[in-house]
């Protein structure tokens, strides 16, 4: 008896919190819901905690959240699909409440508990509780019941589907327009549901209304359902219903609906196939590059490439690539950027001559712009270019926008390019990058920064990763050690852990004889600091050199540096002679 | 060891702006009073050092600083006040700072400010943000009682002189602030609340200060101090400068701001002062955190003690 009270105890706790008066403690109750479940037995979670957690669906928005979506998941803990019906009730009334996120949870947790229902549980709690959600008097709850015909209708007897078809439609002609959004958003769910006859005449014409209708948020959420039904739909049927749709928003009066059409266009294309995307989306695409709204071009920009390449034809890339030149020297940043970072996904399409002759000129004008994001990007794709005509072409452009970047005031800017340059490295190769961009990356060593010092040393290391150990001890090494006296701690610092990441890299001789030197004097630096850095930086030469020569430089060094006035010197020389010796154990 | 892998556990959690629960931050400030108590008013402090000014709760951005100046401890940094109130994550912005000092006593300073006062933070935000956070009023209470134990001024190698507000016309030498019992609520006036008030300004002697709280005191004032207490710099925060950092008196005091875009709106940049062993001195002007730097946005529209 004891014992079972003793185990009941940590969930008399949580159902004590479920009641708490701190909100914190009543969500940690809430999240855990399943525990309580299990404790509680299925019987008496049915009977008791599910008309007690219904009872509380009045609570603070973030407890409602995590109650709506706990549930979801609660079919096995009333009892399985059998009793799955004991949950709608409290679903049904948080798929009501103000609060959107809780609404759209219930709605997503309604739509996994109505998958496991009976049909006669359907039948008789399922589809009476989306009606009365439907014929809501509030909207809230008509905006829930739209999300929820995509679990009901397949379900449903074919005698009762009709009905539920009506709803629907009751549903995308509601006065309200918060309604017919999410009529709008959820109608191509619903469509993938509902039996193709039907599709054809009374859906397509709801979308056909929605798509019409005055507010542009709700035409905004329609267009999104563009490209859902165009799969669904027979390629006939899509040519016939929604091409006129797609090209007829293309020119909305809101530029909103029209950004959404640049989104989604390229799906669209895909789902009629290229040869009518090239004669009759093409054109409409064209216009959306030309839009007026900056959002838009962006938007229709960023999809050139792959445009170009799914019509894969002269006549179409003939089309866009006229525009594409008016791009490079858009008003809008964006925009350029937007292209910067696609183009070279157009010179497979176009073949070599035609890459360099039409695109480099347009790439070499985007590695000049005056906006670095725009650069930034044309460098990011720069394996794309090396892939097409290869990069002598490019490499006396390249230079001046790779120095120009290093040097750029935002150090973002700089870490950014920093980033690249590895990719750069493998694309340059070995001679050119010694030539041209060997001093670039040890004068960031150097930078104001202390992330561009610490990109700048992971930087060598991923150098010498490509480059390899020779060509990392004769150029880069020699160069980091003729930095270890700067009269500046912070430069000192930086060469310690230049040194400590390009160890595993360099011969056991080098690693020895050159480096390990330089770091262990560097314990007897004035600044503790640089002391400690020495101590932690240890530990990555411990694995790489012999015990002979932990035993007679490494640890003498530590021990001293363990018995420095300063604590944290102390400690860190601590850690490091105890990983030596856990090294030893192994 | 156990307790200094708990703290870096706490540090870490801080860091991804996580608070702590309210019977970890009782633990903390109990351990930080240890330590602050034996720090002095004028609290000695060995370059190099980095000087940082006012952050008032603006936790990415103090982020941001760390990725200019370099992280604590691997740098040394002296925070001269003001960590809370204003912005969105003052509890965040102050535990990260105090958990760091108790990690690492020898490696940063923080310095008392005039919002680390009990007044002060029931007005622009500090409580509220407790409340918010905590559900009561506890976590405030245990900050607030720290702060009564925060030092009034450091002294860099005996020749940079730093403290939140500036000059008090009570106070001719440094010993004079080495006396103050400043274990208490910053006092409407004196000395204790001049060092945390005052501004510097360009006139001769002294001025009322606006603030109703400090005073104004003129380039000569400044020098008369250095040269009473053998000081080259003073370095303090206090004032919004939209460059980050301003010069004044033929460079013999500097104000040092750093909370870029100050309360979300300013547009200002930031600054912080880094010392090397030489005392070399050189300023890193930085920016706000860009947006992707941050968290989710806080649900709740921005409270209205806003400027």
């Amino acid at each position: 008896m004891d014992s079972e009270t003793d185990d009941l105890y940590p969930i008399a706790i949580l159902i004590d919190e479920l009641k708490n008066e701190d909100i914190q403690l009543r969500l940690n109750s809430i999240k855990r819901l399943g525990t309580i479940a299990l404790a509680l037995g299925e019987e008496r979670t049915r009977s008791e905690l599910i008309p007690f957690l219904h009872e509380n669906t009045d609570d603070e928005d973030e407890v409602l959240l995590a109650m709506a979506e706990e549930l979801g998941n609660f079919v096995s803990h009333v009892g399985g699909p059998e009793y799955a019906y004991t949950l709608l009730v409290p679903l049904e009334t948080l798929s009501t409440v103000e609060e959107t996120v809780v609404r759209d949870k219930a709605v997503e947790s309604l739509g996994k508990v109505g998958e496991v229902l009976s049909e006669q549980h359907t039948v008789q709690y399922y589809i009476p509780l989306l009606k009365r959600l439907a014929q809501g008097e509030w909207f809230t709850s008509r905006v829930s019941s739209c999300g929820v015909f995509q679990t009901a209708y397949p379900r449903a007897p074919p005698n009762l589907r009709a009905e539920l078809r009506s709803m629907f439609q009751a549903l995308c002609h509601d006065e309200t327009p918060m309604v017919r959004r999410s009529a709008a958003q959820k109608l191509g769910k619903f469509a993938a549901k509902i039996e193709k006859e039907f599709v054809k005449g009374e859906i397509m014409t709801l979308f056909t209304e929605l798509t019409q209708d005055d507010q542009d948020s709700v035409r905004l959420l329609a267009v999104e359902g563009c490209a859902a039904f165009g799969k669904l739909l027979d390629k006939d049927d899509c040519v016939q219903y929604v091409l006129p749709i797609v090209q007829k928003f293309a020119q909305d009066k809101s530029w909103r609906v029209r950004y959404m059409v640049a989104n989604q266009l390229y799906e669209l294309c895909e789902s009629v196939g290229p040869e009518l995307a090239k004669q009759d989306l093409v054109p409409a695409y064209v216009k959306l590059l030309k839009d007026n709204e900056a959002e838009v071009r962006i938007a229709a920009a960023g999809k050139v490439a792959a445009m170009c390449k799914l019509c894969n034809n002269e006549q179409s890339v003939g089309q866009i690539l006229p525009v594409v030149k008016e791009l490079a020297n858009d008003g809008s940043q964006h925009v350029r950027a937007a292209l910067a970072s696609v183009i070279m996904g157009l010179a497979p399409v176009l073949g070599k001559a035609a890459t360099i002759e039409q695109l480099v000129p347009i790439f070499l004008a985007l590695l000049k712009d005056e906006w670095p994001d725009v650069r930034l990007n044309i460098i990011s794709k720069l394996d794309h270019v090396n892939q097409v005509i290869g990069i002598d072409l490019l490499s006396q452009s390249l230079l001046p926008a790779i120095v120009e970047l290093a040097e750029d005031k935002h150090w973002r800017i700089r870490l950014a390019i920093i980033e690249y340059i590895p990719l750069l490295a493998s694309q340059l190769g070995v001679a050119f990058f010694d030539e041209k961009l060997g001093s670039l990356c040890m004068g960031w060593l150097q930078d104001q920064v202390y992330s561009i010092r610490e990109a700048a040393s992971t930087n060598l290391k991923r150098l010498a990763e490509e480059f390899g150990s020779e060509w990392a001890q004769t150029h880069l090494v020699p160069s980091i050690l003729g930095m270890a006296k700067n009269g500046n701690y912070l430069y000192r610092m930086t060469v310690l852990t230049c040194l400590a990441l390009l160890a595993p890299f360099v011969s056991t001789d080098v690693c020895c004889n050159s480096m390990l030197p330089v770091v262990l004097s560097a314990a007897k630096d004035r600044v503790p600091n640089i002391k400690f850095n020495v101590a932690k930086l240890t530990q990555s030469f411990i694995p790489l050199v012999g015990s002979a020569v932990i035993d007679s430089s490494i640890r003498p060094c530590l021990l001293e540096l363990n018995s420095d006035p300063d604590s944290d010197v102390r400690f860190f020389a601590g850690q490091a002679l105890a990983t030596i010796e856990l090294q030893k154990g192994a | 060891m156990g307790s200094s892998g708990d703290l870096d556990r706490m540090i870490e959690q801080l860091q991804r702006c996580e608070i702590l629960k309210e019977r970890e931050v009782k633990t903390l400030c109990e351990k930080a009073v240890e330590i602050l108590v034996e720090e002095s008013n004028v609290q000695k402090v060995e370059a190099p050092v980095t000087i940082c000014g006012d952050i008032h709760g603006q936790f990415y951005d103090l982020k941001e600083l760390f990725k200019v100046g370099g992280d604590c401890p691997t740098i040394n940094y002296l925070f001269m006040g003001d960590f809370v109130d204003r912005g969105f994550y003052s509890v965040e912005t102050f535990l990260l700072l105090l958990a760091l000092k108790v990690r690492y006593p020898d490696r940063i300073y923080l310095i008392r400010g005039n919002h680390e006062s009990r007044q002060i933070t029931q007005v622009y935000g500090f409580y509220d943000e407790c409340l918010r956070k905590y559900g009561s009023a506890n976590v405030w209470r245990y900050c607030t009682d720290i702060f009564d134990y925060l030092s009034l001024s450091a002294l860099i190698d005996n020749r940079i002189f730093c403290v939140h507000g500036g000059l008090s016309p009570s106070i001719n030498t440094l010993d004079q602030i080495r006396t103050i019992d400043r274990k208490q609520e910053v006092p409407h006036d004196g000395a204790m609340c001049d060092l945390l008030w005052s501004d510097p300004d360009d006139i001769d002697g002294w001025g009322l200060s606006p603030r109703g709280a400090g005073y104004l005191f003129g380039g000569d004032v400044c020098t008369q101090f250095n040269q009473n207490n053998k000081v080259e710099l003073i370095a303090r925060a206090h004032q919004l400068v939209m460059e980050g950092y301003k010069w004044m008196f033929n460079d013999q005091l500097v104000t040092v701001w750093s909370a870029p875009n100050y309360c979300y709106r300013c547009g200002n940049v930031a600054a912080i002062l880094e010392l090397d062993e030489h005392l070399t001195k050189s300023f890193k002007v930085f920016e706000a955190a860009p947006p992707e730097a941050r968290g989710v946005p806080a649900k709740k529209p921005a409270p209205d003690y806003f400027l």
